[in-house]
This record gives C-alpha cells, sequence and structure tokens, in this order.
C-alpha cells in the first residue's frame, strides 16, 4: 500500500489503517459541519452540498474500495446516532452505492472522467440511492422530486469535484508522508 | 478543469431534468377546491372537471365573485377595502388558499391525492 517508507519508522499497514482511520473522521467532522449549515432558502428540503462525499470520492481512488465503503458505513452510523433510524439509512444507501460507483468509473482502464464527472456521478447514485429508499419508507410519490434531485445533485457533484482538486495534494501529502 | 467526458456526463441528466420539469408540470391540477363561508363548507368544485371559465356570484354584504376555470379558482371581485383575497391571485396547487377576511369567505385547494408528508435527506 505504501510507496514510500515513513520517517516515523511504523509498518504500512499500521500507517494505513491511521490513514483510513484518518479519513473516517475528516468525512465525520464534515458531515457534523453541514449538519450545523443552515438551510438555504434557495434550495429545496433535502438539498445538501455532500461535503464528506469529498473524502469517500478520495478513499474510493487512494485506498481502495473496502477502506472507502468502511468510511462510509462509518459514516451512515454516526448520522444514526446523531439523526436517527431513517437517516442512517439514507446515508448507508446513498454512501454505499456513490462510493461504488465513483469506484467502478475510477477504475475503467481508460480514466474517461475528471475529478468533476466524478463528483457528478458520485452525487447523482447518492441521490438514486436514497430516493429509492425515500419512496420505499414513504410514498411513490418522491418521484416528482427527482428533477430537483438531479439539478442539484450536479451542482454538488461539480463542488465535491473542485474542492477535492484544491485538497488531493494535501491528503496525498498525508497519505505518503505522514 | 472540465473534461470533455464530464461535459457529456452532465449534460444528458440535465435534459432528462429539464424533461421531467416539463412533463410533471404540465400534468392537470388535480385539485378540489372548497369554498366556505364564515367557516362553512359552501361550495366543492372539482378543479380537473372544469372545462370553461365559470364565475360564481357568492354575494354576501362585500358582493364577492369568484373565478373558477380549469385547474384553478380565484377570487375576481370583493368590495373589501383590502383586496388581498383578489391580490393573492389563482389558487391552482393542492395547500394554497386565499381568504377574505371582511366577508369570511375562503377558498382553499385540497389535494384528491394523499400529498408528500415530508422530506428528508
Amino acid at each position: 500500500m505504501m510507496n514510500h517508507p515513513s520517517h516515523l519508522n511504523i509498518s504500512p499497514q499500521t500507517h494505513g489503517i491511521a490513514f483510513n482511520g484518518l479519513l473516517a473522521a475528516l468525512a465525520l467532522v464534515l458531515s457534523a459541519v453541514e449538519m450545523m449549515l443552515p438551510p438555504l432558502p434557495l434550495l429545496p428540503p433535502g438539498a445538501k452540498l455532500g461535503l464528506s462525499n469529498i473524502v469517500t470520492m478520495y478513499a474510493a481512488g487512494a485506498v481502495g474500495l473496502w477502506p472507502a465503503l468502511c468510511i462510509a458505513v462509518i459514516k451512515g452510523l454516526f448520522s444514526g446516532i446523531t439523526r436517527g433510524f431513517t437517516a442512517m439509512l439514507m446515508s448507508l444507501s446513498g454512501g454505499i452505492l456513490s462510493t461504488s460507483v465513483m469506484w467502478l468509473l475510477l477504475h475503467i482502464k481508460s480514466r474517461p472522467f475528471g475529478l468533476i464527472g466524478l463528483g457528478v456521478a458520485g452525487a447523482l447514485s447518492h441521490n438514486a440511492a436514497q430516493l429509492f429508499i425515500a419512496a420505499l419508507l414513504t410514498t411513490p410519490a418522491v418521484v416528482y422530486y427527482i428533477p430537483w434531485l438531479i439539478i442539484f445533485g450536479i451542482l454538488a457533484g461539480i463542488l465535491t469535484g473542485l474542492v477535492l482538486r484544491i485538497i488531493m495534494p494535501l491528503l496525498d501529502q498525508l497519505k505518503y508522508n505522514g | 478543469m472540465f473534461k470533455k467526458q464530464d461535459i457529456f456526463l452532465i449534460i444528458p441528466f440535465l435534459l432528462i431534468a429539464a424533461a421531467l420539469l416539463i412533463w410533471f408540470g404540465s400534468k392537470p391540477n388535480s385539485g378540489i377546491a372548497v369554498v366556505e363561508k364564515n367557516g362553512a363548507e359552501l361550495y366543492r368544485f372539482d378543479l380537473s372537471q372544469q372545462t370553461s371559465a365559470q364565475e360564481i356570484d357568492v354575494g354576501g354584504s362585500y358582493h364577492v365573485k369568484l373565478l373558477l376555470e380549469p385547474g384553478a379558482i380565484s377570487f375576481e371581485h370583493s368590495d373589501c377595502r383590502d383586496q388581498i383575497c383578489v391580490r393573492t391571485g389563482k389558487l391552482t396547487k393542492p395547500g394554497q388558499a386565499a381568504v377574505c377576511l371582511p366577508a369570511k369567505i375562503s377558498i382553499k385547494i385540497v389535494g384528491k391525492n394523499k400529498d408528500f408528508d415530508g422530506y428528508t435527506g
């Protein structure tokens, strides 16, 4: 997993576990910060930035599918603790599907999409999974919500991609030199 | 910054969203208009069954007139001072309401089908 030996003289496995823990913590912090943001008046209810998806997206690319899924599950359990069972189902379904989709897109040989395309694909699949769960839990009438979820999913996905462009070098530095 | 493929991914989804919005918006409104005076129900109109515009004279001391149209209902006239009811305009969706307080007349649209209970995300 590690390309460079750490100067702290710890094993690559230890370093990997610590780094995954760091990413999970980062995802939780971003979720918590997002929960504190007031709902924007222009956005429809339920539309969120999905800041913590930045981390699952990075993890899908940098540490592999299973650690990334673990982060998504930890994020889901955290929503369960702080916001209740429905929120946990929503977070788990969206997180697991979007992480898998982003991982798949990252592992197509030709690497067709840039970070923005990946962010959009992740956000849209996240919304799709959540909408499916919402339709099961409440009423199929939530299909009327699809157009807004697509539009705000695209916006949030573009933002996710742009932010990851900026913080990727910092995370890589932590990964290799931490 | 945007790869060409990213754009190709985004545009189809935007088109789908636009098409769905237009489709959902063009569906006839299936609400039922309920007219109440002093809290007691006077009339009940099925807006989706309405095919032409029709004026309903509720009368009373303010000569309230309602305008019933396909998919919409509004206060057309009232002698009241504030004209809040008239300025509310057309009601088209379940949940909307307009009230003429001096005349104690209210109109509201209730849904035929079960509507959204709430959202989560």
